[in-house]
């Protein structure tokens, strides 16, 4: 036993000296865990939206090889018939799809209307294999099927009545049965289905005669022949795609949403990493004497590396370890912000379960660690490079800071400089953003040691003033151990800062949506349908409602907007419709346009898109975009681009009578109305509200009311990154705290030659919060040009290659104050213990302890 | 056996055969914009067994020759040659496994490692002098019996007395038995009594054991056990006739 245990002496000298500073060693694992865990979380929670999305997809899709879809959003059911009769295509089912809710659940279901009999290749749980009673299933009354595990959480059984609500109408479905998994995976993913028959669907969505799509199941040898006799069939403007180009483009919708999350995640681990760099030095700095001792014995310089570099392995091991536990746990409740945000922008997903994929496991540990070696390498490289002479001195290490001091910034400015030069490579994509971004941390941080000594000479006498003598030490300690706190400041310093730059990022965004709100916003009252997607106005409002409103008394004026996805040559976009005329240009902000656009919009070929579309598609004024209309593809050319905040994804908007000469669809989306003159806005809505009673149920929200529902969805899907602030201001504290506690408890002996001297217990306490206390101040103060400087990069950099959008820049006073504020609670909060430990403690002890 | 010494010139300090020998030795350091110098052309031969006490005033140089000898540090000039290998041709790396094979150390404060228990510190020289066979940690023991500590094996260095410090690093200076042991001030941070049973242990062992020394030191009393003393001052050596009144 014994000999094992001396087999390496350095190791079991090191793990002892771990073991020995409980504080300092928990403190870094901690530090990497809470790195390690915010990246695993939004990693999981991440994939399990993906997961649920691809399983649900891979549900309603079936076996389906080929899509048949309309030019706007449905397709005759007609074209079904004759591909079934006259192309005798067997392997073909109709489908009809939307989205509502059952009363008594709070999420919302997918709808799906299929044909029993037609069902047997595509989807197992729908045909009648599956056990579907086709005499209760068509009856001709509604009547559906839900999965079992929804039908006990309802407490419905067979028989029961169901009232689901489609596009604000309820209607009453009867349960007729069961729908029966194949396994567990379709199962889950069934749990957000209610299966209808086809002619139900169309009552219900109020298509009669109409289909969402056509699913098919084409052999692959005998591909090309039965696409050309299909094609022949189809009337002008239809589609046909393959079934995973869908999903193939809902993936590339949120891939910029998933981007930036896992951005803001590896910044939590960027902190994370300046902690264990912090940490690591901290740890190297305390053992300079024994490192010194170690290599006057004849330890080598590759030794002392190893031996530090394998300590870092096993806090980086241990808080990987804890950071998958803790991450785990974290995105149990992160998945569902994530699935929020993502109904919210994108499209309509339950997820039931985390799903915990090996590969988010493998990275994570990858990152926890490698982020530990490398921020623990310089440190260690530092450790073993010192001269054994030197090293035996104590004060060596102060005086050698104290020269390079100049050196070190002007390394930090180049390397900031090089950081800023990197932007300006056009197109250098969101990875240049993040890479330019940290230069210009890491360049900032290596100006840290001259600005802190720059900060102490105007702090000294000010606290000369303040606190007196002991004012005076306090700030002169800072100074003097620069080796030591400079590296804690600097962690401080990054980790602050990212509270800040996310704060002043968010604040910007939601600034720049409100102004853009107001002005988007002109009408005094709106109607809409509840949309199962907040961001997406696919829902139709009924024709006999918007006549009834229009004509309420008090209205004096009306226009009304269209919403449709429809293909174009760079996949399904959505397109909007609206009926405004040279007015419009007061409603809409135009980014540029091409002259007299109002003037012409309405009677050219010619569309606005948003601004992030422009950005996503890169297209610019002048160019064509292709529309496939009810007419066949039709080329449009875009003379103006707007500002739009709303979606992400970027809409394009053509006046209503154009709309109307290539698309037989006259639905209406949304209802704008004005109030007369004197007219109160109030009492308009009240009025409405009770014209439109017994009819849709419908959204009538005054021009107020909307702005707030909006600006409450925005919020909602900024939650996430709200919540990754939180972690980042976590992580900073817990920083703060550890950098700051570990270095006063170091000071024991110091601070015992102090009480020896005289210091009282009372002075020791003042002496050691004054101390943490103004290295929490500078810091504070330093955090704030740093934090400025991230959340340009933010959302200059960041969030334009992200999403195209152009941000305001707006700072919040209040969220510097707060970075400010965090850093100096935290500082006096890390002094209480050393303090109080010190002063209660027999300075005798301390200054035999060696 | 005390009683060789004559006054001879730094010249005499040479042999061409000697187990050590440092040739024209020097060394400055840099303070500011000045050059101090600290060893200037020193010379000294240290026959294998001899113990050399190397007196002199703080400042004078005497932990700077040590480091020199020991391979910590490198000379401006000069020559370092330990059992007839030049330490100032090699790089830091060999010099330092130079040091961990044929160097013990004792220093005046006796920089035990903390983390490690007294039979580890013993024992640490010997793994990293690469000592496998499976009697190291008898060896280890043998020589902790020999400071009379044995009993103390698992204690940590802040559980020691500093007397007991001291004679757990004679063991570790001995255990991995080197060509030369080199004592800093090895009694400065203990009291009379302790110091003089520490100097008696450590005599008595690097006679026993056949190795050459050299003491570090401003106490004259030390002197009594050296075969030669020698005293540095203005950068060279100068040989001191020590009689028993400055010992005594």
């Amino acid at each position: 036993m014994r000999d094992k245990k001396s087999k390496n002496l350095l190791w079991l000298s090191s793990i002892r000296f771990l073991l020995r500073h409980p504080w300092h060693f928990a403190l870094s694992i901690l530090g990497v865990a809470l790195g390690v865990s915010v990246v695993v979380s939004i990693d999981l929670s991440n994939n399990s939206a993906k997961k649920a999305f691809a399983l649900s997809t891979e549900a309603v899709t079936g076996k389906a090889t080929h899509q048949i879809k309309g030019a706007a959003e449905n397709l005759d059911e007609d074209v079904y018939i004759k591909l079934r009769i006259e192309g005798k295509i067997r392997k073909s089912a109709p489908v009809v799809k939307g989205y509502g809710r059952i009363s008594g659940m709070n999420k919302t279901f997918q709808i799906l209307g299929v044909d029993p009999l037609a069902e047997a290749p595509f989807r197992d749980f729908a045909s009648q294999q599956s056990g579907i009673e086709l005499g209760d299933f068509i009856t001709g009354k509604n009547t559906g099927l839900i999965a079992q595990p929804v039908a006990e959480q309802l407490q419905l059984s067979l028989g029961d009545t169901m009232i689901v609500s489609v596009g604000g109408r309820a209607q009453n479905i009867l349960l007729s049965g069961v729908i029966k998994a194949g396994n567990d995976r379709s199962r889950r993913a069934l749990e957000n289905i209610l299966l209808v028959d086809i002619s139900t669907a169309q009552r219900m969505f109020n298509m009669q005669g109409q289909l969402s799509r056509i699913d098919l199941i084409l052999p692959d040898r005998r591909e090309e022949a039965l696409l050309s006799r299909i094609k022949g069939l189809l009337p002008q403007g239809t589609l046909i795609t393959r079934s995973d180009s869908r999903s193939e483009t809902v993936a590339q919708m949120s891939r910029a949403f998933e981007f930036n999350l896992q951005a803001l995640s590896m910044l939590a681990l960027l902190v994370g990493m300046f902690l264990i760099y912090n940490t690591m030095t901290f740890s190297v700095v305390q053992r300079r004497q024994l490192i010194g001792r170690l290599r006057a014995l004849g330890t080598t310089k590759n030794e002392i590396l190893t031996i530090i570099l394998k300590e870092a392995l096993l806090i980086g091991f241990l808080g990987t370890l804890l950071g998958i536990i803790a991450g785990i746990f974290m995105a149990q409740g992160l998945v569902k912000l994530v699935t929020q945000s993502i109904n919210d922008l994108y499209f309509v997903l339950s997820v039931q379960e985390l799903s915990i994929g090996l590969f988010p496991l493998a990275k994570a540990a990858v990152l926890g660690i490698g982020a530990t070696i490398i921020a623990a390498f310089w440190p260690a490289r530092e450790a073993s490079k010192a001269e054994v002479s030197t090293v035996l001195r104590r004060s060596s290490n102060e005086s050698k800071i104290t020269r390079r001091l100049l050196p070190l910034a002007g390394y930090g400015l180049i390397i900031g400089l090089v950081g800023g030069t990197l932007l300006l490579i056009p197109n250098g994509g969101i990875a240049a953003g993040y890479i330019s971004l940290l230069f210009m941390i890491v360049g900032f941080s290596m100006m840290i040691p001259l600005l802190i000594v720059g900060m102490a000479t105007v702090f000294r006498p000010l606290m000369g003033k303040l606190n007196g003598i002991i004012g005076k030490m306090s700030v002169r300690g800072v100074v003097t151990e620069l080796s030591r706190t400079s590296v804690a400041i600097a962690a401080l310093v990054v980790a602050v800062a990212a509270t800040v730059g996310v704060g002043v990022m968010v604040d910007s965004f939601r600034g720049t949506v409100v102004s853009w709100l107001e002005a988007q916003l002109q009408a005094d009252v709106y109607v809409q349908p509840p949309s199962a997607v907040s961001r997406k106005a696919d829902a139709k409002l009924e024709p006999k409602l918007v006549e009834l409103l229009k004509e309420t008394e008090g209205v004096s004026r009306w226009h009304t907007v269209r919403s449709v996805d429809v293909q174009t040559n760079y996949g399904t976009d959505q397109l909007v419709a609206i009926e405004q005329g040279v007015e419009a240009q007061e409603t809409y902000q135009l980014k540029e346009s091409l002259e007299n656009f109002w003037q012409r919009y309405m009677v050219e070929d010619i569309v606005m898109v948003s601004e992030a579309y422009a950005y996503r598609h890169n297209v610019s004024l002048g160019d064509s975009l292709f529309i496939t209309t009810d007419r066949g593809r039709q080329a449009f050319t875009i003379e103006a681009i707007n500002f739009d905040y709303a979606s992400d994804i970027g809409t394009i908007t053509m006046h209503r009578d154009i709309y109307k000469q290539y698309f037989d669809d006259r639905a209406i989306s949304g209802l704008a109305l004005y109030a007369m003159d004197g007219m109160s806005v109030d009492r308009l809505v009240e009025r409405l509200r009770n014209r439109a009673q017994g009819q849709q149920e419908v959204f009538i929200r005054s021009n107020k009311g909307l702005r707030e529902a909006s600006i409450a969805i925005f919020d909602r899907t900024f939650t996430v990154t709200i919540v990754l602030r939180m972690l980042a201001i976590i992580v900073a504290f817990i920083g703060i705290l550890s950098a700051l506690m570990a270095l006063q408890l170091e000071r024991s002996r110091e601070l015992a030659v102090l009480r020896a001297n005289g210091m009282t217990p009372g002075q020791l306490w003042n002496y050691v919060i004054s101390q943490t206390g103004i290295m929490g101040i500078m810091a504070g103060i330093l955090s704030v040009p740093l934090g400025i400087l991230m959340a340009y990069i933010l959302v200059y950099v960041i969030n334009l290659r992200s999403f195209g959008w152009t941000l305001q820049f707006m700072i919040d006073p209040q969220v510097l104050l707060q970075a400010v504020g965090l850093a100096i609670v935290a500082a006096l909060l890390a002094g209480l213990y050393p303090s109080r430990k010190m002063a209660q403690a027999n300075p005798a002890d301390a200054l035999r302890n060696d | 056996m005390f009683g060789r010494h004559t006054t001879k010139n730094e010249n005499e300090f040479m042999a061409q055969d000697a187990h050590i020998q440092l040739k024209d030795l020097t060394k400055s350091y840099k303070e500011g914009d000045k050059s101090r110098s600290v060893l200037d052309e020193l010379n000294l031969s240290v026959e294998e067994g001899e113990m050399i006490v190397l007196l002199g005033r703080s400042g004078s140089g005497k932990s700077t020759l040590l480091n020199l000898v020991s391979g910590i540090d490198k000379p401006d000039s000069g020559e370092v040659s330990i059992g007839g290998t030049d330490l100032s041709d090699m790089n830091e790396k060999d010099r330092t496994l130079f040091r961990r094979k044929h160097i013990g150390f004792v220093f005046q404060s006796f920089n035990l490692i903390p983390t490690l228990t007294a039979l580890e510190n013993v024992l640490l020289p010997l793994k990293l002098k690469g000592e496998t066979d499976g009697d190291i940690i008898e060896k280890a023991q043998r020589y902790l019996d020999e400071v009379e500590l044995g009993d103390r094996g698992d204690s940590y260095p802040d559980r020691l007395s500093g007397g007991e410090q001291q004679r757990v690093a004679i063991a570790r200076a001995l255990a991995h038995e080197p060509m030369l042991i080199l004592a800093d001030e090895p009694t400065g941070n203990l009291d009379y009594e302790t110091g003089r049973t520490i100097l008696d242990m450590l005599n008595s062992l690097v006679r026993q054991n056949g190795r050459t020394m050299i003491i570090a030191t401003h106490d004259q009393d030390i002197c009594q056990i050296a075969d030669r003393v020698v005293e540095l001052k203005g950068g060279k050596l100068h040989n001191v006739e020590h009689s028993a009144a400055a010992v005594e």
